[in-house]
């Protein structure tokens, strides 16, 4: 082989090492080492424990994330058929007590920041949010608030996803995700579909 | 060997070593966009940066919560310990230190300093006696940072928290 050949060769194969390695990057649903009803999370997000590609992905979607022993974070990116959330459909999200001092739920657009709309509505927090008497709770999920008590709003959220915190979590919450209560996040409609 | 076969090994070869340095290099990389960004392009060193109100427009760290006061100080530990302290709050709070490579290397909280944190960093080869009774956190790298959150999930939240945190300390010492 001669050394155009061989630098051929090498060219084509960083270039596919590259390419893999950005489409890890920006695919941040390949964190998931643990999962629930769609949320999915790692127990080694943040952590000094953390392999290369947890570590890599964590500072892609999640840069200064804490580590389990303070907070705990999970993401969706679909609802509970497994349909890819989107600002064309309205939604609910409904829970119930989650096991940590602090909780929030939060939308984030396709970027990873948070949606640009003029709403102010970005989060429901456990101080904030409207709950019935036996504590569970439900949230609208969708570009118009439509009278919700609790709303998130996705207008100009594109494709999104949700990011579920929860600070200071119980120790039976950090020791196994069984122990979470996740909300559930179901599609009540999509513009121009009859769902 | 023969000619495809050798071809095939070195482009996988060179797949994989593209892969990995582009999979350990991504947290260092990000880590230096965020220092940079944090510290106005170097000038704002060992000080603390109290962002405003998180919101839309917020472009700084991905994935922000609108529900916390953050504040950021890009370490240099590399020559001098720095004193970070962060006054009492009356909810949640954290001072967390993140090394170069992204990791959480210590976290403080409001439950287990309810007085306020008051902490010294030290860089990978600070070789100088360390003071007896404090926090001390031996930072793995010469750059870091620490991130202050404090719950502030209202416009009248944020305004205390904005207060509490005025004196705030982030100086080499």
């Amino acid at each position: 082989m001669g050394w155009r050949e061989t630098a051929a060769c090498v060219a084509i194969g960083v270039a596919i090492g590259c390419a893999s390695a950005f489409v890890i990057l920006g695919n941040g649903e390949l964190l998931g080492r643990e999962s629930r009803q769609g949320w999915f999370g790692n127990a080694n997000a943040g952590s000094t424990a953390a392999d290369p590609y947890t570590r890599a992905i964590i500072a892609k979607i999640g840069l200064l994330a804490l580590s389990r022993a303070e907070t705990i974070y999970f993401h969706i990116y679909a609802d509970a058929a497994g349909k890819r959330l989107d600002d064309r459909c309205a939604y609910e999200l409904r829970g119930g007590a989650l096991p940590a001092r602090w909780w929030s739920i939060t939308v984030y657009a396709g970027d990873d920041f948070l949606p640009v709309n003029g709403d102010d509505a970005q989060s429901i927090d456990v101080t904030r949010l409207t709950k019935a008497p036996d504590g569970r709770w439900s949230a609208r999920v969708a570009a118009t608030r439509d009278g919700a008590k609790n709303w998130i709003s996705t207008k100009n959220a594109g494709r999104f996803s949700l990011g579920l915190r929860m600070y200071n979590p119980a120790d039976a919450a950090r020791a196994t995700i069984d122990a979470i209560d996740f909300p559930e996040i179901r599609t009540i409609s999509c513009a121009g579909a009859a769902s | 060997m023969n000619r495809w076969a050798r071809r095939f090994l070195i482009a996988t070869t060179a797949a994989v070593v593209g892969h990995a340095a582009i999979i350990l290099a991504a947290p260092y990389v990000l880590m230096t966009g965020a220092m940079k960004r944090v510290s106005r392009d170097g000038a704002r060193i060992n000080t603390w940066v109290h962002a405003p109100r998180t919101t839309e427009a917020s472009r700084t760290i991905v994935r922000p919560s609108p529900d916390l006061a953050y504040s950021a100080c890009v370490l240099d530990v590399g020559s001098r310990p720095v004193r970070v302290t962060a006054a009492r709050w009356h909810d949640y709070m954290s001072v967390s230190v993140f090394a170069a490579n992204s990791d959480n290397v210590f976290v403080a909280n409001d439950r287990n300093h309810p007085r306020g944190i008051d902490l010294l960093i030290v860089g990978p080869g600070f070789a100088g006696t360390l003071p007896a009774g404090r926090d001390v956190v031996r930072l793995p790298s010469a750059r870091g940072i620490v991130l202050t959150r404090r719950l502030a999930p209202t416009a009248a939240a944020f305004k205390a928290a904005d207060d509490a945190r005025r004196g705030d300390i982030c100086a080499a010492t």
